[in-house]
């Protein structure tokens, strides 16, 4: 059987449960102080915190082990007491704060560093806490001892009392265990409750094993004394003993009648160590299978694959796909009468379109993940900026490709700390406009499409036309009559470049990275995004993302022999010229004048030194490109079609070049160009 | 002799299977909570389990009865972490046959589960 865990080393798979294990606690944390109080959700952050424990004992994390045995010993008390008087909210932000530890020590272990940190201020403030609670607790001593140990103790001690009868053999035996073992006193208890099966009457010392744990000591020094009678023969025995684990030595002898029955010795047990009594409740709790830790589990189900395979089987079934095309609909079958090899090939095509599609889905994560995050963030910036804020998240099930994921976290991180920091306003300017006093966060993700939309929604202050158009002004964005912009217009001013209308700056928000970066970091993932606002009810903030980077609609052109793909999501219209829209600016640059717009035009047989015998402007097909306010008109051929291309970055060999984004495979086994539309109307 | 080897964290269980692989002894099945251990048990029936305590859904100590239930000759060894003494009790007690205290090592585990060698 093969592991399924295999390709991940011990480290590597110890970084990767841990993680996972602190996301799935960060969340359960957050969510039960939304729902008032952690008591519903004790026993797994116990539990979270006893694995991440063990966890790193094992891998000799000190520090990780200890912080993390401190929340669970609080925990631990909690579960069994039952207590209802915690202070909910310092206790959330000790975990909180465990969990910024644990997490960060392991971001140093992926990195290869040492772990460094010192988590003994945090453990030191975590088990105040606990002697803290311990002393609000009233019942905390004097609970009655487990029936079970009770019970057994003393059918043990009457035992001994009963002689031992007609074919039975009276022994003694004494037993030594491993140094390193641990817990001699339950281990002796495992010896007793084993040997139960071959003898009828047991007396043992030390006596109190199962209630003074201190007893180990004395077993590991002095052996655990067993006296019993038995029917079972002396091989038996010893085979049994043989079979104790982490036994060092045992001695085992028959002794006379009259020993055995003799008064027990009392031991003395003169060890400073504590008393532990049994004061725990019996058993543990049933867990309470409520909605949402079911919801946990089934986010649990993840299998790890190393993304480069990902990309490897994406661009194998890429290719896949053009070769059956290359074959099913190669030339050289035209015109054959071939019925049962075009119903083989249908199959194949089939089977290929449906493999590509499984491909696909697999890259898809759900935005859950990247969107939870934005809990946290909302809720300490809420109690750092004294604001009330709660986020709504919809839709956290949309799935998105994995590398969008990870380019979307950040604009998404920028965008919820604009809508918390500028967005929301302090209670009491929210009192006076008679507003409800939490203010409302609205992360959603919804598909349409061929995208993903996710919206951020805040119901603040919004946007100040005014305030943005002067400032738009100021800076000589505005050369025209300004009356006329749609309100549309006006907001996206504040995604240009060193636009900000908020004249503090704070913690949070406004630390050199304005909306400019959160709208270039979307469009370079394909995205786009637009603004609206309505001052005094808020600002929606709206992303539209593709599906997937691997695939694009593209649009194939000619141009001489080449052919190229042009992203259709760059594409505003394409069109002949005519005569009366061509214009020269004073330094003979072509220009093109369409609804009051000049447009620059670029030829592209020109630009990527082509021979092509279509280079007058008004044979050709013009395309108006756009993509980030900018636009230009490209010259091609002709328009081939659209379809759905593959991208393939370019092999290494060949030297990036500005204006091409990389290549992909044609139907016909050809090689197609994608133009970088960003980087060919930057030059 | 097949192990079953039951633990919430994967990487306790990756640890223990690369142990018992290395010695000798053929992990047949993994599970990462009670109830999958006690299915897995009867599916697989292993000469040998070993079980966390703390796991979600059903602990180490419920599947143990369970698996008492179902085989009282069953061997489970119980995995547990140092300061888990009242569960522990409470586990030789329901019929574990033994424990193994974390963080162990290689040498330990082996050492303690050779006992059931045969």
């Amino acid at each position: 059987m093969v592991s399924e865990y295999s390709q991940v080393s011990g480290p590597g798979l110890f970084v990767f449960e841990t993680n996972q294990l602190l996301d799935k606690l960060e969340l359960l944390i957050l969510g039960s102080e939304k729902n008032g109080g952690l008591q519903a959700s004790m026993d797994e952050v116990f539990r979270i915190m006893h694995t991440i424990k063990g966890s790193a004992a094992m891998m000799a994390f000190q520090n990780i082990s200890l912080v993390a045995h401190s929340v669970e010993d609080v925990f631990y008390f909690l579960r069994e007491n039952r207590q209802t008087t915690v202070d909910d909210s310092k206790l959330t932000d000790l975990v909180l704060s465990v969990v910024d530890f644990i997490k960060g020590e392991i971001a140093k272990l992926e990195t290869g560093k040492s772990l460094t940190g010192d988590a003994s201020g945090l453990t030191n403030a975590i088990q105040a806490f606990l002697a803290e609670i311990k002393t609000l607790d009233p019942v905390l001593a004097g609970l009655p001892l487990k029936s079970d140990y009770e019970v057994m103790r003393q059918s043990f001690i009457e035992a001994c009392r009963i002689e031992g009868e007609e074919g039975q053999t009276i022994c003694e035996a004494v037993v030594f265990f491993d140094d390193d073992c641990g817990m001699e006193n339950l281990r002796a208890l495992t010896v007793l409750s084993e040997l139960g099966t071959y003898a009828q009457k047991l007396e043992y010392a030390p006596g109190d094993i199962v209630e003074n744990d201190a007893t180990a000591d004395l077993i590991r020094y002095e052996g655990f004394r067993i006296w019993f009678t038995t029917t079972a023969s002396m091989t038996a025995l010893h085979d049994f003993f043989a079979q104790v684990m982490f036994l060092k030595e045992y001695s085992l002898m028959a002794i006379d009648h009259s020993d055995a029955s003799k008064p027990r010795i009392p031991r003395c047990i003169d060890l400073d160590g504590p008393l532990v009594t049994a004061s725990e409740s019996a058993g543990q709790p049933a867990d309470a299978t409520g909605d949402s830790e079911q919801s946990l589990a089934a986010k649990q189900s993840f299998i790890s694959v190393n993304v480069a395979k990902m990309d490897t089987l994406m661009d194998l079934v890429g290719e896949l796909v053009i070769a059956e095309a290359m074959v099913t609909q190669n030339p050289e079958l035209q015109d054959l009468n071939l019925d049962k090899f075009f119903k083989a090939a249908r199959q194949l095509r089939k089977i290929t379109g449906e493999l590509q599609d499984v491909v696909m889905s697999i890259r898809m994560v759900p935005l859950a993940a990247t969107f939870h995050k934005m809990t946290r963030i909302v809720r300490d910036m809420a109690r750092n900026l004294d604001k009330q804020v709660e986020l709504e998240i919809v839709g956290e099930q949309t799935e998105v490709d994995k590398n969008i994921i990870e380019n979307i976290a950040d604009p998404l991180m920028h965008l919820i700390r604009n809508a918390v920091d500028h967005g929301i306003e302090p209670v009491d300017v929210r009192a006076a406009k008679g507003k409800p006093l939490t203010g409302k966060v609205r992360l959603e993700a919804k598909n349409s499409g061929g995208d993903v939309w996710i919206i951020v929604q805040d119901d603040g202050g919004g946007l100040n036309r005014e305030k943005i158009l002067q400032k738009a002004r100021e800076r000589g964005l505005l050369d025209q009559d300004d009356s006329g912009l749609t309100d549309k217009q006006v907001y996206a001013f504040i995604l240009k470049p060193g636009f900000s209308t908020k004249e503090c700056v704070t913690e949070y928000s406004g630390r050199g990275v304005g909306m400019d970066v959160v709208a270039k970091n979307i469009a370079a993932i394909g995205g786009a995004i637009s603004v609206d606002s309505a001052e005094g009810v808020g600002t929606t903030m709206s992303i539209r993302i593709p599906l997937t980077l691997a695939i694009i609609d593209g649009m194939t052109v000619k141009v001489g022999d080449s052919v190229y793909t042009v992203p259709t999501i760059a594409i505003k219209e394409s069109f002949r010229l005519r005569e009366q829209n061509l214009i020269t600016d004073p330094d003979n640059r072509e220009m093109i004048m369409i609804r009051g717009q000049c447009y620059p035009v670029l030829r592209l047989h020109e630009r990527f030194k082509i021979k092509t015998a279509v280079a007058d402007l008004y044979e050709g097909i013009m395309l108006m490109v756009e993509l980030e306010g900018k636009s230009a008109c490209l010259l091609v051929d002709a328009l081939l079609g659209q379809q759905q291309v593959v991208v393939k970055a370019l092999p290494g060999y060949i030297k990036k070049m500005q204006g091409i984004a990389g290549c992909t495979l044609l139907g016909d086994g050809s090689v197609s160009l994608i133009l970088d539309v960003d980087g060919l109307i930057q030059t | 002799m097949k192990v079953l080897t039951v633990d919430d964290a994967v990487f306790i269980r990756v640890t223990l299977r690369e142990m018992l692989e290395r010695h000798g002894y053929e992990v047949v099945g993994e599970a990462s909570n009670g109830i999958e251990g006690v299915k897995k048990y009867n599916e697989l029936k292993p000469d040998l389990v070993t079980m966390d305590i703390t796991m979600p859904e059903m602990d180490g100590i419920a599947a143990l009865r369970k698996i008492k239930q179902i085989n009282p000759q069953a061997k489970v060894i119980m995995i547990s972490a140092m300061g888990q003494e009242k569960s522990v009790k409470e586990s030789i007690l329901a019929g574990a046959c033994g424990f193994i205290l974390k963080p162990f090592n290689e040498e330990q585990v082996i050492r303690g589960l050779s006992k059931f060698k045969s």
